[in-house]
């Protein structure tokens, strides 16, 4: 059982809480490696998938999911963008109210959105993603893909590598990672790391190459140039140099060491294009697509967990 | 005896009296603290002392003993009224009230013209009189800018018909847009007190200068809100700790610094009279005890939510505490806190913003900046800074009635015989939980709800207006 009804942060966690989602999301693993992926778990409930802001992978999974236990789930997509954002949010939850459902997923594109959302609802949520905040579910699916590989966390070295200041996922992360007893080292630039780093307890390299021979886990993160409204790091050629996993940093690192990374990648920015391209005999490092098959079973666990509460 | 229940039309008739019995008297101008009777005829004060009432006036003794048994959750209050009428006098007994000047707030949005379902001229008065206010200053980013003589002798006329000073403060470049230089001669002329973008920050540093010296020429106060764009575009709250936790862009305290760092160096050329606005950070505090050491004429001050809160009331992503500039850190607010125990903070100013509902009730990201001020900011300082932390309290009256009026060039009030009668009774034993029902401003977004406060204020006497709070 849950301590909590909603999960909107990784701090509202207990260590109790992950270990019950990560022994359920094994169970339910295990349903989706049947002919028949679904069980009726959750027959007859609700679950409403409201996304604010472009999301197709993180939709996918859920709705798979919910899919998978046999719940209804019903897809609410709006451009925060199209409407005045305030408005749009408080009539949306008014209408959601007065439907009926069970559970809330949502991601938008405002930091702390679901903080407000369930101060004016009274239904559980799960946080998909909110703004620059935190990503929790990207974290606990993430932390499932490391249990597979290592079956344990203490003593375990992560190098989380790129846009932190930017990134819900690098702030999710960060503090599971912690929670769960592993060293936690950010490999960036000041340009792209929060101003105060104290919540997390972790520490700071400036290059890839200080950390590759050691890690067991390398974190990339997504760095969206495109999206930068003021060029505040300098050029890709910089970014490679310091920050790209490429084939000769691939092969420096530790025998049984992974490869992660929340896609989806830019090639030739933080992991090049012949890493992506390796033949699977030699990229057995390499976890990008088992996090996202291991995605459906940890949201599985989070949804049944949620649900089957009191 | 007939019971006065005086509301927004409160003149007192003209062959009637009012007469403040036994009120603590702390008059800062004068530099006296005494035990008194106040008497008021139309609108002036007539007399200063133990009155012989000829046994006219029985005075209620027992209005004050009935308090013990009316402490309830919301507040404790008289049960009895503060003020009676009998036969053409008012009476108000102000046993265990003090009497001060009223106050004044430099900082007010009153919204009008343009955003008239926030607050307008009148509902402002209204929470200014609550508040202990005879007078104030508001800033001119209404919709349109007041940026033209019109507006300014506009906002002087409507006031007028509350019985109330309002100080208009004109903008000082066209239409807040920092590009061109309004109409400074003619502005003053027609009653401009004092020029501000408030609200924004003129970010060309050439423009500043040339603004600086023109102002200097004509001897207007600027009222400068200090803000560095591209520290602050984006920016949701202060840079620091939380801002990093929470994953909301962050303004450094360095868009502060910057600018008052530059706008000090003007005024050392220029000689302007600079007051700096709401300030937020402990360097800027810094800076103007350096620039008050080299003797120019620089004066600042602080908001009541400054004082007392910090970044860390984001911590639930609550949009009441998103405000520009940010609530800093809590060195920060210590610095500020200390800056008024030490007299560099020169003032306190509400910033009183009235936002709808609909404009804080929603994501951080989302919201309007501001919060609410006038009701609320006495109660606020004489709890934080008297109460709380033992700032004299004939300090605080000079720092929220005196002080404002000399740094404007306005004549502050004084209770002594001959003068206008502009004076604020509050008890100081007395407190609320602040809630919606508290306010009289039309807005609620109060940094103070839910908050317990000292030091209601029981009474503004306004010339021949008498406010008196229920």
């Amino acid at each position: 059982m849950l301590s909590v009804k909603n999960v909107i942060d990784i701090d509202d966690l207990s260590v109790d809480d992950v270990e019950i989602i990560l022994e359920n999301a094994d169970t339910f693993n295990e349903v989706l490696e049947r002919d028949l992926k679904k069980v009726p778990a959750l027959r007859g409930k609700t679950i409403i998938n409201m996304f604010f802001e472009n999301s197709t992978r993180t939709r996918i999974s859920f709705e798979l999911a919910a899919k998978r236990l046999s719940a209804d789930i019903i897809n609410f997509s709006s451009s925060a963008s199209s409407l005045k954002k305030g408005e749009s949010i408080i009539d949306t939850i008014k209408t959601i109210r007065s439907m009926i459902a069970d559970l809330l997923v949502i991601r938008h594109s405002d930091s702390g959105v679901m903080s407000f959302i369930s101060r004016n609802i009274d239904l559980p949520v799960i946080n998909a993603g909110d703004g620059k905040h935190q990503h929790p579910t990207q974290a606990l699916l993430d932390l499932y893909t490391i249990k597979k590989s290592f079956g344990k966390f203490k003593g375990l070295s992560v190098a989380i590598a790129g846009d932190i200041v930017n990134s819900r996922v690098a702030r999710s992360n960060m503090l599971l990672f912690k929670k769960m007893g592993m060293e936690v080292t950010l490999v960036s630039a000041p340009m792209l790391l929060p101003e105060d780093l104290s919540h997390y307890d972790v520490s700071v390299k400036g290059c890839i190459d200080e950390i590759i021979k050691t890690v067991d886990i390398l974190y990339m993160l997504r760095m969206q140039f495109e999206r930068q409204e003021r060029k505040y790091y300098p050029s890709v050629k910089e970014y490679n140099r310091f920050l790209e996993l490429d084939e000769k940093r691939l092969n420096m690192m530790k025998k049984r060491s992974l490869v992660m990374h929340p896609g989806p990648v830019n090639r030739d920015i933080e992991i090049s294009e012949s890493v992506m391209n390796l033949e699977k005999s030699m990229a057995e490092k390499i976890k990008i697509n088992e996090q996202v098959r291991n995605g459906v079973a940890v949201r599985m666990a989070l949804i049944y967990l949620i649900l089957t509460k009191d | 005896m007939t019971e006065l229940i005086y509301n927004k039309t409160n003149m007192i008739p003209e062959d009637n009296e009012l007469f403040i019995k036994n009120a603590r008297i702390i008059d800062p101008a004068q530099g006296i603290d005494t035990r008194d009777d106040i008497l008021i005829r139309n609108g002036t004060i007539r007399s200063i002392g133990k009155t012989d009432t000829g046994g006219n006036f029985p005075v209620e003794r027992d209005i004050k003993e009935s308090n013990s048994a009316d402490k309830n959750v919301t507040g404790n209050k008289n049960t009895k009224p503060l003020a009676v009428l009998k036969g053409k006098t008012v009476i108000i007994d102000a046993d265990g009230l003090i009497a001060c000047p009223s106050f004044f707030d430099m900082h007010v949005h009153l919204r009008e013209p343009g955003n008239e379902e926030e607050e307008d001229i009148e509902s402002g008065i209204n929470a200014a009189a609550h508040g202990g206010f005879s007078s104030l200053c508001c800033m001119p980013n209404t919709e349109p800018p007041i940026d033209n003589e019109y507006l300014v002798k506009y906002i002087i006329n409507r006031s007028k018909e509350f019985d109330f000073e309002v100080y208009p403060v004109a903008a000082m470049t066209k239409k807040l847009e920092g590009t061109e230089m309004t109409d400074f001669g003619l502005l003053k002329e027609n009653g401009a007190i004092a020029l501000s973008d408030d609200g924004r920050c003129v970010q060309e540093p050439k423009l500043m200068y040339e603004i600086m010296k023109y102002a200097s020429y004509f001897d207007i106060p600027l009222i400068l809100h200090e803000e560095d764009y591209s520290f602050s575009k984006s920016g949701l709250m202060h840079e620091g700790y939380f801002s990093s936790k929470l994953g909301l862009d962050g303004i450094s305290s360095l868009s502060e610094i910057l600018m008052i760092q530059r706008d000090i160096e003007f005024a050392k050329r220029t000689k302007a009279k600079v007051h700096f606005t709401h300030i937020s950070a402990m360097e800027s505090v810094r800076l103007i005890k350096m620039a008050k050491e080299d003797g120019l004429p620089v004066t600042c001050d602080v908001t009541p939510h400054h004082l007392v809160f910090d970044d860390s009331s984001l911590e639930k992503y609550d949009a009441t505490f998103k405000i520009n500039p940010p609530l800093r850190s809590s060195r920060d607010r210590q610095a500020l806190e200390e800056g008024i125990r030490n007299g560099i903070i020169d003032i306190i100013a509400s910033d009183h913003a009235p936002h709808l509902e609909a404009e804080k009730n929603t994501t951080v990201k989302s919201a309007a900046n501001g919060v609410t001020g006038l009701e609320t900011m006495f109660a606020c300082a004489f709890t934080k800074l008297c109460r709380d932390s033992r700032l004299g309290i004939d300090r605080l009256i000079n720092i929220l009635s005196v002080k404002p009026r000399k740094i404007l060039g306005i004549n502050p009030p004084s209770i002594k015989q001959g003068e206008k009668a502009e004076i604020t009774l509050f008890d100081p034993e007395s407190w609320r939980i602040i809630d919606d029902g508290f306010f009289n401003s039309k807005s609620k977004n109060s940094a103070f709800k839910g908050q317990k406060l000292y030091g209601m204020v029981c009474a503004t006497v306004n010339g021949k207006k008498v406010r008196i709070n229920n």
